[in-house]
């Protein structure tokens, strides 16, 4: 699975780039405002997504799952649902003896004619299970004496063990220290659209419909799983209600929908539940950490020494950066993965760099104030210096202004009233960059250009950017560009992860239509009497280099491919795309210290993606990563009763998200870098807003809370532990 | 969902014989509470008896200056009312907050004052627990940062759903329910039982085949009411804690509290009636001081859960500024 994280692996050094495929310098369309090409289509319900997609003959998958944390089976009994009313297929995804590690791991499947009677027939099937003790918590799995997460494996794992410089120095060089424990919870990808698969098959060949964000990956994923050549797999992906990345793989849901088409000799619609979707399809894991850090007398972080440790949940690792961005020159820092009872982790938006961000952020106001310094000029003092994929320092700078940063009162508001108010900072940093798409451009003999590119859009608006890039480099307007994405018969494309679409995909898609325009020019050349290199196309023309007279309409031009058109195929290539961005969110909110509510006033993101693509959605990607960053910072809270292991909120009515009114006056500051190609942007600015939520309510109330959500009460336990004489 | 048969009632006495029934029938309004429970499991009825056709859904004047609201009233319909906002500020109060436009479009008065319980618990098929005929309440040694905290001697320790009881109770309301042998008044504050282990299952005094008709809203007299809620989301949310407040005034500038009806909310297994804060506001002055004092004493008797302490601040938050609100003092 290909999953860029910040930072990238190491990648080769660049080849030089052709002339040719360069970004233009003075682009018509690029940097633009555009608006989605298929926004129509998806408010009118007109655009399909798998969910919509109806098979003749078609019939509803159902997966029965493990109600309880931690069991074993002792047998499944299949005969009473297989003859339930409309059962077309029946199948055990484990046998007698298997183990299960959470509430909601799959055991067996149904298929019925209804959805409905897949539903009820599901409650037929009749599995024994021996409970097994089971952990809930972090604490529960680390305690002394705890009950095993699995019968095989320990509850902790040692993880990264770093240290540089010298710690003690370090210490010695601080005038003060502080030393606390930090914490992020665990929260769900909650995608609008649920994970879910209609397969179909046709002799030995798959169609699968899939809601994914790699519909190649999806079908390796199946082809593997079911062991067939992935050449039989064909996976369509035309929209798709977010992944946030919990959707690469074909997940158990995938393979059982494909099981199921085959047994029962049907088309299968398999969609999860919300209740499942919660359970079963990954979650960003929590992060703690006991840090001691110390800072010189005039502001400079001298050393950070940390204990962390988190749970990806049944057997997977809980990683994160730490210390994040900012630069302690003696570090040391000892991770632990914790193992407990419940759905496993997955990638999500930016994994890992939420919760270290706010583990570093929350204590770099702590330490600010312990020198008495303005918690942005703290922050300029020890950021990394300033580089074309670094930019804090000029953000610090450039936001403060802008939002008004003069205007921040020392930590607690002095205003008499119960409502208080605050401001506080925060950087990030991402990775971004891609590399490898494939794509494949026709330009037909009546002008038309089909670009095609087995991408799919997750929901940032890829099909929109294709279009825009090849008609930026075919000189068309976006309306004569027909793009076709999200089909595994289209050339490969990576999946939507990691923020490397765009950067991925925009460069293939630039080579490609500047190839076919070549091939085009060569046609065109002779009839205007020209060579091919004199020859420009823009404004809808084909025309000799700084003379608009002696030229063609590009659709006369096209005339003279006669019967064989255009038909290119090209990739990625170093030179239009680069990685690594940064970015600084400023946030105002309000705390009400009579009930301990949290409103947040307003947010400021300053934010960098290399050469703009298309504007509108740029800026709806920033939109949506700090409302998913809201959501962390104060409502979402994935629940499991600490004494059964089951979840308790599995809903949208207890796990609780954000709705209109919940939501901020956004600005956004996006910063044009065309000189470093595409870089991606869906992740990074869901990574600083919750930390700088945390510290404006920090500098509204006085009191510092270190772990989210910041729920009522916690903030109410805060000022309590405050009037007390606490910290 | 279990498959069920549906009676669309066209008539009260015929709704009411639809749900004497061999098997189990439930009346169904808005549905906004009892088709969530059957697809979840949590209900599995034989019968379902709709009844929004057949119970009044207006609002008429009653002889003695007061109102009487239809069971088949719409929330939004209520919310709106301009009688109702006129003579029971807060019932109005308590109805635009409930829920979500779409939930209020279809919800009504009766189907909001009979829905069962939010307990995450309950809601959640696999925890069998003393509501669901099972012989324990997760709730206490669980995740309990929404229940209780007044009332709490079990079995059960919910916080009673309904926006609509607080006011409704603040208000003096009687509902009129009608059954197989007839019709019957009752207060509302007769209504809601407290959980004993042989009634945990019901939330009132209402038998199966029984529907509640009416509110009946007396005349509110020469009274100043407030009405507040905490909600930590603007919306799609339910109030953490909310407060209903009904003083009559007197004295010589007409400022004095003569009596008072302190109402609150997502605090106990019922609608909570505050005493304590009552009589600290009797005799009183109507302003921040007294509504602070009055706060202070609504919260007095609470026993709080392992998570729940913190509801006791935002108690007394509520209780102090519906005081405010009805005394047209501004608050946050
Ligand atoms: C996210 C969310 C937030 C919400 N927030 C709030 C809130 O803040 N405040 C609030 O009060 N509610 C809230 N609700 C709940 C909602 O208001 C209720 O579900 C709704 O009012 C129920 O009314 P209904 O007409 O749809 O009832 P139905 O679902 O039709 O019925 C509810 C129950 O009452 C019974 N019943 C219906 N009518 C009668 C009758 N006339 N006599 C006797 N029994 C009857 C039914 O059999 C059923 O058991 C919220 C719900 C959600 C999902
Ligand atoms: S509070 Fe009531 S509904 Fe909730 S678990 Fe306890 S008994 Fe059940």
């Amino acid at each position: 699975m290909f999953r860029q994280r910040g930072g990238g692996p190491a990648q080769p050094p660049p080849k030089p780039l052709d002339p040719r495929y360069k970004w233009p310098e003075k682009p018509t369309l690029l940097g633009t405002s555009v608006k989605r090409l298929d926004g129509p289509d998806k408010v009118t319900g007109r655009a399909r997504y798998t969910y919509d997609i109806n098979r003749p003959g078609m019939i509803y998958g159902r997966i029965v799952r493990s109600p309880v944390p931690h069991a074993k089976i002792t047998s499944i009994d299949l005969s009473a649902v297989q003859k339930a009313p409309g059962v077309k297929a029946v199948l055990a995804w484990k046998e007698a003896g298997a183990e299960l590690f959470y509430q909601g791991d799959p055991v067996a499947a149904v298929a019925a004619d209804t959805e409905e009677r897949a539903r009820d027939a599901a409650r037929l099937v009749r599995v024994r299970y021996e409970t097994l003790p089971h952990v809930a918590t972090e604490a529960q799995a680390m305690a002394a004496d705890a009950p095993q997460w699995s019968t095989a494996q320990a509850n902790t794992r040692a993880g990264t063990r770093q240290e540089t410089g010298d710690l003690e120095t370090g210490f010695k060089q601080a005038a003060h220290i502080v030393e606390q424990t930090y914490s992020t919870h665990v929260i769900g990808h909650v995608c609008l659209e649920t994970h879910g698969t209609v397969c179909e098959w046709e002799g030995d060949k798959l169609t699968a419909w899939v809601s994914t964000q790699g519909c190649h990956q999806a079908a390796q994923g199946f082809a593997q799983a079911l062991g067939i050549p992935q050449t039989d797999v064909r996976v369509i992906t035309q929209y798709m209600g977010g992944g946030f990345g919990s959707k690469f793989a074909p997940d158990a849901q995938g393979i059982i929908c494909a099981k199921l088409a085959k047994l029962a000799n049907a088309p299968v619609k398999l969609m999860l539940d919300r209740r499942e979707e919660h359970l079963d399809t990954g979650n960003r894991p929590s992060a703690f950490a006991h840090i001691k850090a110390g800072v010189s007398a005039d502001g400079m972080l001298t050393a950070f020494d940390a204990t962390s440790w988190g749970t990806g949940g049944a057997g997977q690792g809980a990683n994160f950066p730490l210390p994040y961005l900012y630069q302690f020159p003696n570090r040391r820092r000892a991770h632990t993965d914790v193992y407990i009872n419940a759905g496993t982790q997955r990638a999500m938006r930016a994994p890992g760099h939420p919760q270290g961000c706010f583990l570093t952020e929350i204590l770099m106001d702590e330490l600010a104030d312990r020198v008495k310094m303005d918690p942005v000029e703290f922050r300029i003092k020890n950021a990394p210096k300033l580089a074309p994929n670094a930019m804090w320092i000029e953000y610090f700078q450039r936001g403060a202004k802008q939002f008004g940063w003069d205007k921040r009162h020392p930590t607690g508001d002095p205003t008499p009233g119960p409502i208080k108010t605050g401001m506080g900072v925060s950087a990030h940093l991402w990775g971004g960059g891609g590399r490898g798409s494939q794509s494949h451009v026709d330009i037909m003999s009546d002008g038309s250009v089909v670009v095609k590119c087995g991408t799919q859009d997750i929901g940032t608006g890829t099909r929109t950017i294709v279009a825009m890039v090849a008609a930026e480099s075919l000189g068309l307007p976006i309306s004569a560009i027909k793009p076709e994405i999200g089909d595994t018969q289209y050339p490969f494309s990576g999946g939507s992860g990691g923020s490397t679409t765009a950067a991925s995909v925009s460069p293939a898609i630039r080579v490609t239509t500047m190839k076919a325009l070549d091939a085009l020019y060569a046609k065109v050349a002779p009839v205007l009497g020209t060579d091919a290199q004199n020859l420009v196309a823009e404004g809808g023309r084909i025309h000799v280099k700084g003379d608009t007279s002696k030229g063609l309409a590009w659709k006369d031009a096209c005339k003279h491919l006669g019967t064989e058109p255009i038909s290119v195929d090209g990739a990625w290539t170093d030179g239009l795309s680069s990685s690594g961005t940064s970015g600084v969110q400023f946030s105002e909110v309000t705390v009400d210290i009579e009930t301990g509510i949290v409103k947040v006033k307003r947010i400021l993101a300053m934010q960098d993606c290399g050469l703009i693509v298309d504007k509108l959605t740029a800026e709806s990607q920033v939109y949506g990563g700090v409302i998913a960053a809201l959501n962390f910072a104060l409502f979402e809270d994935r629940l499991l009763d600490r004494v059964t292991g089951q979840m308790v909120n599995p809903n949208m009515e207890f796990y609780l998200l954000a709705g209109m009114s919940d939501i901020p006056k956004i600005e956004i500051v996006l910063n044009n870098m065309p000189e470093r190609g595409v870089v991606g942007i869906g992740e990074p600015p869901t990574v600083s807003t919750a930390s700088a939520i945390a510290n404006a309510v920090r500098n509204a109330t006085g009191v510092t809370i270190r772990s989210l959500p910041l729920h009522p009460h916690k903030v109410l336990a805060a000022l309590e532990q405050e009037r007390a004489g606490g910290t | 969902m279990k498959a069920f048969a549906y009676v669309n009632a066209t008539s009260e006495r015929e709704a009411v014989a639809a749900l004497k029934f061999d098997g189990i029938a439930l009346p169904l309004a808005g549905g906004q509470d009892l088709l969530a429970r059957m697809k979840d499991y949590i209900d599995s009825p034989d019968r379902v008896v709709n009844v929004k056709n057949a119970l009044d859904a207006t609002v008429t004047a009653t002889p003695d200056g007061g109102l009487k609201i239809g069971g088949a009233m719409k929330v939004v319909d209520l919310a709106e009312h301009a009688q109702v906002a006129k003579l029971y500020p807060a019932v109005a109060a308590a109805a635009i907050e409930i829920g979500t436009p779409q939930i209020r479009n279809q919800a009504t008065v009766g189907g909001n004052i009979n829905q069962r319980p939010r307990c995450w618990y309950y809601r959640n098929e696999e925890f069998v627990c003393y509501k669901k005929g099972g012989s324990r309440c997760f709730a206490v040694n669980g995740e309990n940062q929404y229940h209780a905290i007044f009332g709490n001697d079990g079995p059960s320790h919910i916080v009673h759903p309904s926006s609509l009881a607080v006011p409704f109770l603040a208000y003096g309301a009687k509902f009129r329910v009608l059954g197989p042998n007839g019709e019957r008044e009752i207060a509302a504050a007769e209504y809601f039982t407290m959980p004993t282990l042989q009634n945990v299952m019901k939330e009132n005094v209402l038998a199966d085949e029984e529907l509640l008709t009416h509110v009946i809203l007396p005349a509110p007299g020469n009274v100043k009411s407030g009405h507040y809620e905490v909600r930590y989301k603007a919306s799609h949310d339910w109030p953490l804690v909310f407060a209903t407040i009904v003083l009559a005034l007197g004295g010589t500038s007409g400022n004095t509290i003569r009596s008072a009806r302190v109402v609150l909310g997502a605090v106990a297994p019922v609608p909570w009636r505050s005493k304590a804060a009552e009589d600290a506001l009797a005799g009183k002055p109507l302003n921040e001081q007294t509504a602070a004092l009055a706060g202070e004493a609504a919260v007095k008797e609470a026993k709080p859960m392992s998570g729940n302490a913190y509801k006791i601040q935002i108690t007394r938050t509520a209780v102090k500024r519906a005081i405010m609100n009805a005394a047209g003092i501004k608050t946050a």
